[in-house]
């Protein structure tokens, strides 16, 4: 005798279309579910680990909007103010401080990119302390700076390859006609870096002319360091700024939760209709077995056993649905993730969706939970039928 | 039906790996219109050395170009974009960019094509140099309408010299280090172009 599970599948067999559209229905719901929520952890993930491979938990810059902080730290931006560099000097008196970096960012007109031209921007850094803030970054070829003064540029990957350049090869300092030499091209770090071209701090002061002067300090604390207590105590240097990478987290964050509640709102939409969907083909599937479901129960079948077999069908619906829409969620992360980063305002360079093994069963688990509330009203409707009446009449009304 | 399906999620698969593009038009539509004034339409296709012909394919394009790709960056497997350019339901033209390392940087040389290989148009979507302006200039750039594939048989990318209509193309400023930068790009543009429209 066959399983009451066997007889379910093959009563979805029969109508193939109309189970192969529902199941296609929770499977894009499925889809959209592990997509996004794989995106809330993957992206909170990417931006810590952006921030905390910026190698200091406090930068302090040159006073200005907060904004204008962060965007200078994140994205090199413009609207550069100065800090004297006798700062580092204060900063390193003080007892919180395990290590300091001084940089300094510089931005130029540069005509010969397209039509209209754009901007070209150097980090100037300091090669006696940066590479010890950044421990993640490696040489595809070359080496840091000969000395603090060199006209050298160390490269990023994206960078070099745009500016098709290697080891020993110019670049030109765009409006300053100063050459600046290659000396080593970074690994792929899938960070900011990529895109940057590092220069000696001391030197880039000498080609822009601001001798003394810096846009930013990066700052490690000691462990154990109340990070609060310190930033307030580092307002009592004049016209400074702190940004903490916390301070910074939480920006970006806001700035993306609306997109992120946008999301979820779509995600439990589609949920929904998914869920109406099942609904509707099971009570279509009870409606057009009317009779037969008479006849079933005339020879013996309970109204337990008709609501398991109801029940049943809703299942397999959802679990085949769940583990089609994981797959696809897992087969579809890159374009999914190229479709985020095209929306949201920034993007952190790592992978924007973490999509685990936990995450997949418990999306299924929602969607199997989800399934099986839908099939109880059809199931129940179902085992309620009345052998007499469904046997006189072909078509049932539920 | 099944066969639609398939190729719809082949697709959409396969697009996140294209996606790394090696020289694209900054703005297409644009740049389309300003090239060929006539056209009403344009068709992208990403081509590649390694998977239409891999190392033989190179080969015969070095052949040609008379010069080893060589560096981190001219590699077998980078992708080309291509702008097949209609006019109605006719092909109107072509338009390709190469990436040629120059000696500040890297040169984007985008060429304009009719349907015989004949350059209607040669510009720089990216180029630097201490001589930008010149080479900009329409007065250089001009030189190298009409010009095709077979006018640089005759000039060695290598000896940076030969005869000809390549080698007899003005440097607008002598001793500039860029100038055979740019010669080069624009030979192994035609070469690859050669291959991409299947021109004999």
């Amino acid at each position: 005798m066959p399983s009451i599970s066997a007889i379910a599948y093959k009563n979805l067999k029969r109508k193939r279309l109309r189970s192969f559209l529902t199941l296609l229905g929770i499977s894009l719901s499925t889809w959209v579910l592990i997509s996004l929520l794989g995106f809330n952890q993957g992206y909170e993930r990417s931006l810590s680990t952006d921030i905390d491979n910026l190698g200091f938990q406090v930068l302090l810059t040159a006073k200005g909007c907060p904004y204008e902080a962060a965007t200078l730290m994140m994205q090199g931006g413009a609207g550069l103010r100065y800090m004297p560099e006798s700062v580092l000097d204060s900063l390193a008196t003080q007892p919180e401080v395990q290590k300091l970096t001084p940089m300094l960012m510089q931005a130029v007109f540069d005509p010969t990119i397209g039509d209209t031209g754009a901007i070209a921007a150097f980090t100037g850094v300091d090669p006696a302390t940066f590479p010890s803030m950044r421990t993640y970054l490696e040489f595809a070829e070359g080496a840091w700076f000969t000395n603090p003064t060199a006209m050298e540029a160390v490269i990023g990957y994206e960078a070099a390859e745009l500016e098709q350049r290697q080891v020993g090869d110019l670049i030109l300092v765009p409006d300053k006609n100063v050459e600046l030499k290659v000396v080593g091209i970074l690994k792929r770090s899938g960070t900011q870096d990529d895109g940057t071209i590092f220069v000696p701090y001391k030197a880039l002061q000498q080609v822009f002319g601001v001798q003394g002067k810096l846009t930013s300090v990066g700052i490690k604390v000691h462990k154990n360091t109340d990070i609060n207590a310190f930033e307030e105590k580092l307002y009592s240097l004049q016209d400074v700024q702190v940004v903490s990478m916390a301070q910074v987290k939480s920006t970006i964050s806001s700035l993306v939760t609306t997109a992120k509640v946008m999301v979820m709102s779509i995600a439990i939409i589609a949920i929904l209709i998914a869920m109406v969907g099942v609904m509707n083909t099971i009570l279509m599937s009870v409606l057009e077995r009317y009779q037969e479901i008479g006849i079933m129960k005339s020879m013996g079948a309970s109204a337990g056993h008709i609501f398991r077999l109801i029940w049943s069908e809703t299942v397999i619906l959802c679990l085949l649905g769940g583990i089609v829409g994981a797959l696809l969620a897992l087969g579809l992360a890159t374009l999914t993730e190229s479709l985020i980063r095209y929306i949201l305002p920034f993007s952190p360079k790592g992978s924007l969706i973490l999509i685990d093994f936990p995450l997949v069963l418990r999306s299924i688990g929602i969607i199997m939970g989800i399934g099986l509330v839908s099939g109880i009203y059809p199931a129940y409707r179902a085992s309620r039928i009345k052998p007499i009446e469904a046997i006189r009449s072909s078509e049932g009304e539920l | 039906m099944k066969k639609i399906i398939i190729a719809l999620l082949v697709l959409l698969l396969l697009a996140p790996l294209w996606s790394a593009v090696g020289c694209d038009l900054n703005d297409p539509d644009k740049d389309v219109k300003r090239l060929f004034p006539g056209s009403t339409g344009y068709k992208t296709t990403y081509r590649s050395i390694q998977r239409e012909g891999g190392k033989p394919l190179l080969a015969q394009i070095e052949k040609r170009l008379g010069d080893k790709f060589s560096g981190l960056y001219e590699t077998i497997d980078i992708p080309y974009t291509l702008y097949t350019i209609y006019k109605g339901k006719s092909i109107a033209g072509y338009i390709h960019g190469v990436n040629q390392k120059g000696y500040y940087g890297g040169l984007q040389v985008f060429l304009s094509l009719d349907t015989t290989g004949r350059i209607t148009n040669m510009y720089f979507q990216k180029i630097s140099s201490k001589n930008v302006k010149l080479y900009k200039a329409s007065s250089f750039t001009d030189q190298f309408k009409g010009l095709s594939l077979r006018d640089f048989d005759a000039y060695s990318v290598t000896k940076r010299s030969g005869t000809g209509k390549a080698a007899s193309i003005h440097n607008p400023a002598p001793g500039d280090k860029d100038f055979p930068a740019i010669l080069r790009g624009v030979k192994k543009n035609l070469v690859l172009m050669q291959h991409f429209a299947n021109w004999k």
